[in-house]
């Protein structure tokens, strides 16, 4: 019953359009030109009406950010509609199809929903001097990446060390280790579409088949965490950042990161943003969320992965060089072999 | 009569801790069609009032039929068709979820006396608890109509909207939680359910990780409270007491966890 009803889940994130709408974001990076992130203090001072379509943040921290943004900007009128990542950019499209567009601004959590909307034609260019400001193999030509998240096998120290992690996420089926996961999660179902795209439907049914009988089911991945630390499973499958908030919380708890290489299991996923309307606004509004401060107020509290040149990350995380994300997703200067904590 | 004064002296401040929390909690919904009337409660106290007497009324004749005829000569399925009629129910539901709670606790305790054929004398103590938990619902609407009247009531909404804040948030899910026990006692645990599987994957999910980094054990205790302590207790099995018990002590976390993440706030660097 559970398989069929995660299975059914996978169904519906088919047919949310992640699989092209992947495709989709794979297939835009543009020719690299570097530059590094600017300050708020070189951006100039947003006016007008402004509407922004928000896919639940990181609890209040999103919120932080836009509130300094109209602190700092008193004649911008900006308005926010908050919601579910994915119903957000459903509506996007479907008002989009109806003649009626509201949203000058989609920023999600989840690069899959803003896919969805770049897929149905109704992202604007974005100009190259915002784009460079982006990690090489993350600048797009009609969205931006805004903070990442990587894929990560959390692992109980006290059971494991590192060495006896698989570092192939599609060994993992076959391995003897107990896991942990939240089929519920969004992050995990854009997981499982990066998988199919690797790896082929079969393989992905099968290693879904496989995980799943000695699979434990958690709701979210920060429980899935808990459950790593507490040893209740040997593995999980998380974000990265669940770990490093719950060490911040417990310095001595016993878990640890492990990564994949070069698959689903260590893909770097991101928070993105599309303009969606026509005029400067829109991508000056975005050029805030790429500036030096935004984006370390982002790694610092959120523990999120700042994709703009010249920003720190957060504390606790190896260096995005040590890790191998995916082929089709992977950054061009990605080198090096999995490294644990 | 000093004693009666004092139980109604403390019921009275207890409803209005009560609003109070509502209050800051920022906002009111509501399911379904809700009239404009749950937005001006004072010009309807009346007609309130006369309703629950009404239901009051209504509900002895039941009883009296029981008592009278017997229990296959009771249609108890009415007990609910009269709840669900009247408008005081929409004023209720709209502005103390936990009374809202305690009224389908009487009337089921009532309906499901008689259906076991229990002893008149059970029955009545069952409706002299439902005839409780309407009027103290009463009084709870009026004191609400006069928070309302000072602007301090948020108006009904027929959407909700999102919480932005992580103690608003906090807020929010305990206010779902108090609505979690109303549908648990509108016998409906499936939807009871729902409500907290929704409240900890788009509320609780979202703040957990800024908790973590205050409070571990906090956080791993409302996890298990979530997964595993409250949709065990809504087996449909579980009395609604238990279940309030439930509930009230996730409250209690979470108040603790709204404390914890206003002073982390506090320390927390400005993004500019």
């Amino acid at each position: 019953m559970q398989r069929r009803a995660f299975m059914h889940g996978l169904a519906a994130v088919g047919a949310l359009g992640c699989l092209p709408a992947a495709r989709a974001l794979a297939a835009s990076p543009t020719a690299t030109s570097i530059g590094n992130a600017i300050s708020v203090d070189q951006l100039p001072k947003l006016e007008g009406d402004l509407t922004l379509y928000l896919g639940r943040g990181e609890g209040g921290l999103y919120e932080n950010v836009l509130e300094a943004i109209k602190k700092r900007n008193p004649k911008l009128n900006l308005k926010i509609r908050r919601g579910v990542t994915a119903a957000l950019a459903n509506t996007i499209v479907a008002e989009a199809k109806a003649g009626v567009r509201r949203a000058d601004v989609f920023w999600a959590v989840d690069s899959g929903a803003v896919g969805v909307v770049a897929d149905a034609g109704l992202a604007r260019p974005l100009p190259a001097a915002l784009t460079d400001q982006l990690k090489p193999g993350f600048q797009y030509s009609h969205w931006a990446p805004v903070t990442g998240r990587i894929r990560t096998l959390p692992y109980n120290t006290d059971r494991l060390n590192a060495d006896q992690i698989p570092d192939s996420i599609m060994a993992l089926a076959d391995s003897n280790l107990s896991i942990g996961w939240a089929p519920a999660y969004a992050a995990f179902q854009s997981f499982v579409t990066a998988m199919r795209l690797l790896e082929g439907d079969k393989a992905t049914g099968d290693w879904l088949r496989a995980v799943s009988q000695r699979a434990k089911t958690y709701a979210g991945e920060l429980g899935v965490v808990m459950g790593v630390e507490r040893g209740e499973v040997d593995v999980g499958l998380a974000n990265h950042y669940y770990t490093l908030r719950l060490k911040s919380g417990k310095p001595d708890a016993s878990v640890d990161l492990a990564f994949t290489k070069n698959d689903a299991g260590c893909l770097v996923n991101a928070g993105g943003v599309v303009a969606l309307s026509e005029g400067d606004l829109p991508t000056n509004f975005i050029r805030y969320l790429l500036t030096r401060e935004v984006q370390s107020y982002l790694a610092s509290e959120a523990f999120e992965i700042p994709l703009v040149n010249g920003v720190q990350p957060p504390a606790g995380l190896v260096p995005l060089s040590s890790i191998s994300p995916p082929r089709w997703t992977s950054p061009s200067w990605l080198t090096c072999a999995r490294r644990s904590i | 009569m000093q004693a009666k004064y004092s139980v109604q002296k403390r019921r009275g401040l207890g409803l209005a801790i009560g609003f109070v929390t509502l209050l800051a909690a920022g906002q009111v919904f509501a399911n379904g069609a809700i009239g404009d009337h749950v937005n001006e409660l004072k010009a309807h106290i009346g007609s309130y009032t006369e309703e629950v007497s009404w239901l009051v009324g209504k509900y002895g004749e039941v009883v009296d039929s029981y008592e009278k005829k017997g229990q296959k000569a009771t249609d108890t399925n009415v007990m609910v068709e009269y709840w669900e009629e009247v408008d005081f129910h929409s004023a209720i539901e709209t502005n103390y979820v936990p009374v809202y709670a305690n009224i389908w606790q009487g009337i089921f305790g009532v309906k499901q006396a008689i259906e076991a054929g229990a002893p008149i004398a059970k029955v009545r103590e069952e409706q002299a608890k439902l005839n409780q938990a309407l009027w103290q619902g009463l009084g709870a609407v009026k004191l609400a109509s006069q928070f309302q009247e000072k602007g301090l009531l948020a108006k009904v909404q027929t959407t909700e909207t999102e919480p932005t804040t992580m103690p608003e948030t906090l807020d929010d899910i305990k206010h779902r939680l108090d609505r979690v026990v109303a549908k648990y006692a509108e016998k409906l645990p499936e939807a009871a359910t729902n409500i907290v599987h929704d409240t900890y994957l788009h509320r609780f999910e979202g703040v957990e990780g800024a908790l973590i980094e205050q409070d571990a054990a906090l956080v791993e205790d409302l996890e298990k409270d979530f997964n595993v302590t409250l949709p065990q207790a809504l087996d449909g099995k579980t009395s609604v007491d238990d279940v309030r018990k439930v509930v009230e002590a996730m409250q209690a976390k979470l108040d603790k966890a709204k404390s914890l993440l206003l002073e982390a706030e506090k320390k927390r660097k400005d993004v500019f």
